[in-house]
């Protein structure tokens, strides 16, 4: 396990120079179409939702640094400020000194609650109900209905004896089922020999974000266990497959036994073999909003993963920002790969995009900010025309479509026309699409 | 000494009537967030409150109420003067967070623009780029884009254009400054009611420099009419290595000098050494040998020089000239001084404004500090040398930045320690290293430019008896309870020093 104190030395290089609190800041001369999306841009949800130095990642190091150097205590004050964070690693991608600032916030958390403050009630509600054996979720679901969602079209597919498994997920699971569905369709229509399986638990991404490492380990053990003869696991979950392929080596201190594959990867990789051609056409205009998880995050592991290997970062370094790069364009590859489909890139893209306001634990506890910043992002995205503002992500779906709503309520209530901010927009799994498409 | 007061209950809840509930905390995280050791400064004091002023109005009153509370005060926006952005001294008091004051009106005409302490590099560069894009904001090259330009031209520091025009304090038409005692009052031209600020020198005699350099200590500027400079787009940089630092502080002399000629358009001219290149990356991740920087291009030692004209023909007119220059130094002084091939990302990444070029110091261990001193430019090399000696003696990479201010009339040297922030007794070391050379470089006239109020401020004074006994005066005059922080001018003296205090002398 990973702690804060693993991290001093890391926290230690920040200056504090709060060019963490910005998207592009390192891209002052971006064109951008308008006036309102171009050069650097205020960049961090809880920042902007509060205001205080505190809310954004520059003051959050600081607070980890009074913290470790025993100058600040642990308090539910503490925790309530570090745990307003979408953890979403806009931060992380501007730290001209490597800072693993999402590293640093999470670990911070877990420390306060080492030191025994309790987790903030959502939090702790998670932690109750993921830690509970009959349920394994932190939506107080059953545990024993984990694969309901699939006894109707995929029964076949469950704990059949395989090498290649579906990681479903919690939200998957009991929420957007019709995401699940999707994406196991999309996989029988592949050829993918693959299983679903009823032992899966929740991966733990709830609950290492708001700083509950015990329970973290207790799933992440269990989910090694089970998938431990895997070669392969795929996943329709940004957060499962981040806390997977990212989280659980780190945490574990051991290799995954398994490669891991978003299954938005997995069609780039099939498009780029030349085995899959998307010939059924999807005539729409259409914006893309990279889920900071499945794109961000792995991006940057990406990158610090060269680095780590490297012994002259000089030499090595522009090779790795490539990889990353590289990664944040699979999507796009998937998109430019459906006829007739036109995509309009919102302002903050890749590396650089804004959050939905969903992550870390705040969307649970923090909904006022989880729906501010879904609405600043709706903005964005309707700011470049399209109708369809398309992602690959549960949580980043369920946000949106909270903010259009909203929207909706607020255009019912004053009788104007918020079009320009998002109301009309309809958001759209790209799993979906897909699966509709082959 | 002033005895301050803690900020009482009574005080918050006086702060919150001004400000309002949702624009003043006493969180404990929070005060803690706002802290900074590095950059600029390594000693700083928790606050006991954070109030976020919308106003000068708002800014007076919080004066008022400081004065009759006795509680200091330290006013900072982008706080990137590291610690001297913040408390110095005990009790912390209020910090004045000025990041909601962040207005900017331009005026093309009259060729200035006003800004509000919050108004950020980064922002300013977005708004000029798309609505005033022949002209530029003079921000500050080096920092990072959450530097402030007021800030940054209060500490008279260095612009994108500093190599004409100087430093950036030199660009100042007017401030609105709200005195400790609460009094807002303009300097210039806008000292006339109505008047627009086009006229530095205004009413006279001019009181600016009491309150530039000073970090807020003599009062708190709430707007600042500063001149923006024309933006030509034909720019590009060149730069030209050495074995001394001699071959790089020369050429670059006889290059600014030409004023009125292609010093003009020389903008800027800023140089180094090896180690500013190596010391951006991790000490164990990165060759620590020079061959290795021999063979990717890099000079022991060089100078750039950004060039922005009107035209190519201005452009190609102006490289030939410095090109000139350093074929006939290479003739005359029978010395090697060779044009790096600089690939044309390394040109787009120097002219990017604003950057972060200067961040990434921390990689190399764990922290880093700027030290900056200014001497007339052709003695900048002997300061160089001294400073990488003394670097290598006290176990510091020998990282050195120069450049030029106002055409090569004075230089500002810039050593950055680059160390371990985490390491026992780092500070006391990095002190050490600070009094040794501070106390040399002072007996040969040269001046701390952000002095440490520790050590560089203490020392300098102590050798500047008359000017610190005037500066008392005045900063009694403005602020007779000394209620705002002791900035880097060693008021009060016994709070930031040991030695004798130049005033009982």
């Amino acid at each position: 396990m990973t702690s804060l104190e693993d991290l001093r030395n890391i926290n230690a290089r920040c200056i504090h120079c709060r060019a963490c609190q910005y998207a592009y800041s390192g891209e002052p001369d971006r064109e951008g179409k308008d006036k309102t999306y171009t050069g650097m841009l205020q960049g961090c949800p809880a920042g902007i939702y509060f205001g205080w130095e505190g809310y954004f990642n520059s003051g959050k190091q600081w607070m980890a640094r009074a913290f470790l150097n025993g100058e600040l205590p642990a308090s539910p004050e503490l925790l309530e400020i570090a745990e307003a964070c979408t953890t979403c690693g806009m931060c992380e991608t501007q730290c001209p000194n490597y800072i693993d600032t999402v590293h640093v916030t999470e670990e911070l958390r877990a420390a306060v609650i080492e030191a025994g403050v309790e987790p903030l009630p959502k939090h702790a509600k998670f932690r109750d109900m993921v830690s509970n054996d009959d349920m394994r979720n932190p939506y107080n679901e059953a545990r024993s209905d984990r694969t309901k969602w699939a006894q109707e079209k995929h029964a076949e597919q469950i704990d059949k004896d395989v090498k290649i498994g579906y990681f479903v997920g919690c939200t998957g699971a009991y929420r957007q089922q019709h995401v699940a569905d999707r994406t196991a369709s999309i996989l029988k229509k592949l050829g993918v020999d693959f299983t679903i399986i009823s032992d899966e638990v929740c991966c733990g991404s709830p609950i290492l974000r708001t700083g509950q490492k015990p329970v973290f380990k207790e799933v992440m053990e269990k989910n090694l266990e089970t998938f431990k003869d895997f070669d392969l696991l795929l996943f329709s979950c940004a957060g499962c497959y981040k806390t997977i392929r990212n989280d659980y080596p780190r945490v574990s201190g051991k290799p995954l036994p398994f490669k891991t594959r978003h299954t938005v990867e997995y069609v780039y990789d099939l498009l780029q073999e030349g085995k899959l051609k998307i010939k059924n056409p999807y005539n729409k205009e259409v914006t893309w909003h990279d889920p900071c998880h499945s794109i961000r995050h792995v991006g940057i592991a990406i990158e610090k993963d060269i680095l780590h290997n490297s012994k002259n970062w000089l030499v090595d370094s522009r090779g790795a920002e490539k990889a990353k790069e590289a990664h944040y364009e699979i999507p796009r590859v998937v998109l430019g790969a459906i006829p007739g489909l036109e995509l309009k890139e919102m302002y903050r893209t890749r590396g650089d995009s804004f959050c939905c306001g969903a992550g870390g634990g705040v969307k649970a506890q923090f909904p006022d900010m989880a729906l501010s910043t879904a609405k600043e992002r709706l903005k964005e995205a309707a700011s470049t025309g399209a109708d369809i503002l398309m992602t690959s992500c549960p949580f980043c779906i369920t946000n949106f479509s909270d903010g259009i709503k909203a929207l909706k309520k607020e255009e019912e209530e004053t009788g104007k026309d918020l079009s320009d901010v998002g109301s009309k927009l309809k958001v759209v799994e790209l799993l979906e699409v897909i699966d509709e498409l082959l | 000494m002033s005895n301050y007061n803690k900020v009482t209950d009574d005080v918050v809840k006086k702060l919150v009537a001004i400000c309002g509930e949702k624009y003043v905390t006493t969180s404990e995280p929070l005060r803690h967030s706002y802290m900074a050791k590095g950059i600029m400064g390594l000693e700083a004091e928790l606050p006991e409150v954070i109030v976020r002023p919308e106003n000068a109005e708002q800014v007076s009153k919080i004066l008022i109420l400081a004065n009759e509370n006795l509680c200091p005060v330290t006013p900072a926006a982008g706080g990137l003067s590291g610690g001297f952005a913040l408390p110095a001294i005990q009790p912390g008091g209020i910090y004045m967070d000025m990041t909601r004051m962040d207005k900017m009106t331009v005026d093309t005409e009259n060729r200035v623009m006003v800004v509000e302490p919050g108004v950020k590099s980064g922002d300013a560069w977005r708004i000029f780029k798309t609505q005033y894009p022949d002209w530029a904001p003079p921000i500050p090259d080096g920092a990072p884009p959450a530097a402030t330009v007021l800030g940054d031209a209060i500490e008279r520091g260095f612009s994108l254009v500093t190599g004409v025009y100087g430093p950036q304090a030199d660009m100042i038409m007017g401030l609105e400054v709200v005195l400790p005692t609460g009094e807002i009052f303009h300097t210039g031209s806008w000292a006339l009611p109505g008047a627009k600020p086009f006229y530095r020198w205004g009413v006279g005699p001019n009181p600016d420099g009491l309150f530039l350099g000073s970090q807020g200590s003599m009062g708190i500027i709430t707007k600042c009419a500063i001149k923006m400079v024309p933006h030509p787009h034909f720019k590009t940089v060149v730069a030209y290595g050495g074995e001394s630092w001699d071959d790089v502080v020369k050429p670059a002399w006889e290059i600014s000098k030409h004023e009125m000629g292609i010093g003009e358009r020389t903008v800027m001219v800023q140089g180094g050494n090896y180690e500013l290149v190596m010391t951006r990356w991790p000490k164990t991740n990165v060759p620590t040998d020079y061959e290795f920087y021999k063979k990717i291009g890099v000079d022991k030692k060089w100078m750039n020089y950004e060039v922005w004209a009107w035209t190519q023909e201005e452009l190609d007119f102006t490289l030939k000239g410095i090109d000139k220059i350093y074929k006939d130094y290479e003739v005359r002084e029978k010395r090697t001084t060779p044009q790096q091939q600089l690939h044309p990302k390394q040109i787009a990444s120097r002219l990017k404004k604003p950057n972060k070029i200067a961040v990434p110091y921390s990689l190399w261990q764990a922290g880093f500090l700027f030290i900056t001193w200014y001497c007339p430019w052709l003695e900048s090399s002997a300061m160089m040398e001294e400073y990488c000696a003394a670097m290598a003696e006290y176990g510091f990479p020998e990282t050195m930045w120069v450049a030029s201010i106002d055409h090569a009339r004075q230089a500002i040297v810039m050593p950055i320690l680059c160390f371990d922030s985490t390491a026992p007794g780092i500070y006391d070391k990095i002190r050490e290293f600070n009094l040794e050379t501070t106390r040399s470089f002072l007996k040969k006239g040269w001046l701390n430019y952000r002095p440490d109020p520790f050590v560089h401020a203490p020392e300098t004074f102590s050798k500047a008896k008359e000017y610190y006994k005037m500066l008392v005066k005045f900063r009694k005059v403005l602020d007779p309870n000394l209620i705002l922080h002791p900035g880097r001018l060693a008021i009060p003296w016994e709070s930031v020093s040991d030695l004798p205090n130049p005033c009982k002398e």
